[in-house]
């Protein structure tokens, strides 16, 4: 056995010692592109809310997202329960969660403003002021980071060009602080937007970066 | 190299589909002899698959250990209110990385798992609770989902059983503390995640009122594999008090971290130095967290000696947990590793409790100055006082989660605290 580290399948180029393709570890040929209705009502609150494209000002409940929201409420015996998944759902859209997106949504399941005040506020993922078109989130939990994690994240905010928790210039990353994100196996791991890359190294982060811009150029 | 890295000592029971695309789908999955498990349920009837769950001595997976079947007998058996079967995806623990691969690899095993679980307790739904930042996984848990309802496998007449059972993926937003079972059920309810006093337990009175059982993704998908054989077959590994296989999740410095199926009661160091292929650049070993950050540290002695199932880790002075085996050689900071575990704990407090929410963050505030070169030598007897007032004292065990950590290494590493306090110097950085 070489003293080389040992890895595992993360990403494309990065599938370490297996011979596996990026898309067969991330099963994106089996799940194809799902629809912004939601599918079939069981599934209907698992759809992404980290998307590149984000548009603070778009209306919350038209065409296909009404009716998503339609079968979510289908599935739970209170409209309480619909909160999360209508979050989700705002955030998958407008890219954050404001004030104003709160109170919108405390009025469409006839909740008072300061009860959607308190859930949205206690959760880690919804973002409470804009974020980048990609949001880089670094675990330094104890996994990663006796694998080095905290170079990693350095790394992020070197190529970027920013200080954590913040936007780069151009608009296009936010760097920040993940915890224990479940493929401690595969350190370092970060999650970008709604994927995650596993296995990343310092080194890894400026390819890294670049093909994320060229996704935007791609429009994925 | 094909994908799972398998070495000889490995069982695949729960793995045999990692590493396969074609097991992501109902045919790849019915190859794999799937959906017999949940047919001989349906046959053999509701009492029979409790007993059939018991005779296996199957242990819950999620940390606790509870045994699956008994649990799954506190239920009413009569279903005069709806009963919820909850599938506990919230996988958070530090450490633990095996419900996501049984997920994004076999889906189809959690959804069988699921079946089984529900029928068995009488629910006609099951709520499966994924953490947000399992926004892949839960793609292709969707997709295989559709796909089952598709062929009548969920719904309302399971494989023409009459049986009704849907299953509704639920998604969360970022907090570690839904993992833990009553603040699961919060959340699912639509409210800040925060964990309730039991009792009422949630047999009785759990997600919305009704009678609820919670069960962790690996407990679940064992089942359609002890009703397909029998318990007495899932008898054949482990011990007679940890029966079974179980996915260990080894991460840190070991020359192939990764998740390995093995027999519980497998030893500590063969796990180390075989199956992992020994430490990393060939150095000693230091210390090991065996189930997940939340449970006490154990020296390098204390491993030597140390079977990994329940009762092993117990009288090694641990716990097994969720089987999460963090290896830490000798370069490693002890101090500031327990820092970055209280860090995490007071980010994840719930705020509840007094000595959590106070606590958490007191404990991470002393052990930076320490780590910092500020700290002093009361400062270790104020965090083992405080983590003492941490224990036993709150509605859920977050706040013991931390103690347990910080009480421990001060035990066993005193000698970096004083190294780094008395000269600054951190023993064993590199």
């Amino acid at each position: 056995m070489s003293e080389a580290r040992f890895r595992n399948p993360g990403w494309a180029g990065n599938t370490g010692d297996f011979e596996l393709t990026e898309a067969e570890v991330r099963g994106s040929e089996y799940v194809g592109r799902r629809s912004p209705d939601g599918g079939h009502p069981s599934v209907a609150p698992s759809l992404p809310y980290m998307l590149v494209a984000k548009n603070p000002e778009a209306p919350l409940l038209e065409g296909p997202y009404r009716e998503r929201l339609g079968k979510i409420r289908s599935r739970y015996p209170t409209a309480r329960a619909a909160l999360i998944p209508l979050l989700n759902m705002a955030q998958e859209i407008r890219g954050h969660i404001s004030p104003a997106t709160m109170n919108e949504v405390a009025g469409i399941l006839g909740l008072s403003e300061a009860f959607v005040r308190g859930v949205a506020t206690f959760y880690t993922m919804y973002n409470k002021r804009p974020v980048g078109r990609f949001l880089v989130q670094v675990c330094t939990n104890i996994s990663c980071n006796l694998a080095g994690a905290d170079e990693v994240l350095a790394a992020f905010l070197e190529h970027t060009g920013t200080e954590l928790g913040e936007t780069s210039a151009d608009g296009d990353f936010t760097v920040a602080e993940a915890e224990c994100l479940a493929a401690c196996g595969f350190p370092t791991c970060v999650q970008i937007n709604s994927r995650y890359f596993e296995d990343v190294s310092p080194e890894d982060v400026p390819a890294l970066l670049a093909r994320l811009r060229r996704e935007v150029d791609e429009g994925y | 190299m094909a994908y799972p890295y398998l070495h000889e000592s490995e069982t695949r029971v729960l793995s045999e589909g990692f590493g396969s695309p074609e097991a992501r789908t109902v045919a790849g999955w019915r190859a794999l002899g799937g959906y017999q498990g949940i047919a001989r349920a349906l046959e053999i009837g509701r009492e029979a698959t409790i007993e059939e769950v018991k005779a296996s001595g199957l242990r819950g997976r999620g940390g606790a250990g509870f045994p699956t079947g008994l649990k799954w007998s506190f239920m009413p058996k009569e279903a005069r209110r709806p009963h919820y079967l909850l599938c506990n995806a919230d996988e958070s623990e530090p450490g633990t990385f095996k419900d996501r691969e049984i997920i994004r690899w076999t889906p189809h095993q959690l959804i069988e798992g699921c079946l089984v679980g529900s029928y068995a307790i009488g629910a006609s739904h099951c709520y499966i609770y994924l953490r947000g930042e399992f926004f892949e996984s839960t793609q292709v848990l969707a997709r295989a989902l559709e796909e089952a309802y598709g062929e009548g496998l969920v719904g309302s007449d399971v494989m023409g059983s009459g049986v009704e059972i849907d299953i509704t993926l639920h998604v969360g937003a970022g907090a570690y503390i839904c993992g833990e079972e009553t603040g699961l059920m919060s959340s699912l309810e639509g409210r800040r995640g925060e964990p309730r006093i039991k009792p009422p337990f949630p047999a009785a009175v759990g997600a919305f009122g009704m009678p609820s059982t919670i069960n962790n993704v690996e407990t679940l998908a064992a089942t359609p594999h002890i009703l397909r054989h029998g318990g007495e077959w899932y008898r054949q590994w482990g011990t007679e008090k940890s029966p079974g296989t179980k996915l260990f999740c080894v991460s840190g410095h070991v020359r192939r971290p990764g998740n390995y199926e093995l027999p519980l009661g497998f030893p500590m160091m063969e796990l180390i130095e075989d199956v992992c292929g020994g430490l990393s650049g060939g150095r000693a070993l230091k210390a090991v967290i065996p189930g997940g950050s939340s449970v006490p540290i154990m020296s390098a002695e204390e491993c030597m000696e140390c079977d990994l199932c329940y009762e092993g880790v117990e009288a090694a002075g641990s716990m097994l947990g969720c089987a999460s085996v963090i290896v830490m050689d000798e370069t490693t900071d002890i101090v500031k590793q327990v820092r970055r575990m209280a860090y995490f704990y007071a980010h994840e407090s719930c705020g509840q409790c007094t000595p959590c929410r106070e606590g958490t963050a007191w404990a991470t505030r002393i052990l930076q100055r320490i780590e910092d070169g500020r700290g002093t030598e009361d400062d270790l007897e104020t965090l083992v006082e405080i983590s003492e007032q941490m224990t036993g004292t709150t509605i859920c065990v977050l706040s013991d989660s931390l103690a347990m950590p910080i009480i421990s290494s001060i035990e066993k590493f005193r000698d970096d605290y004083l190294a780094l306090i008395r000269t600054g110097e951190r023993l064993g950085a590199a």
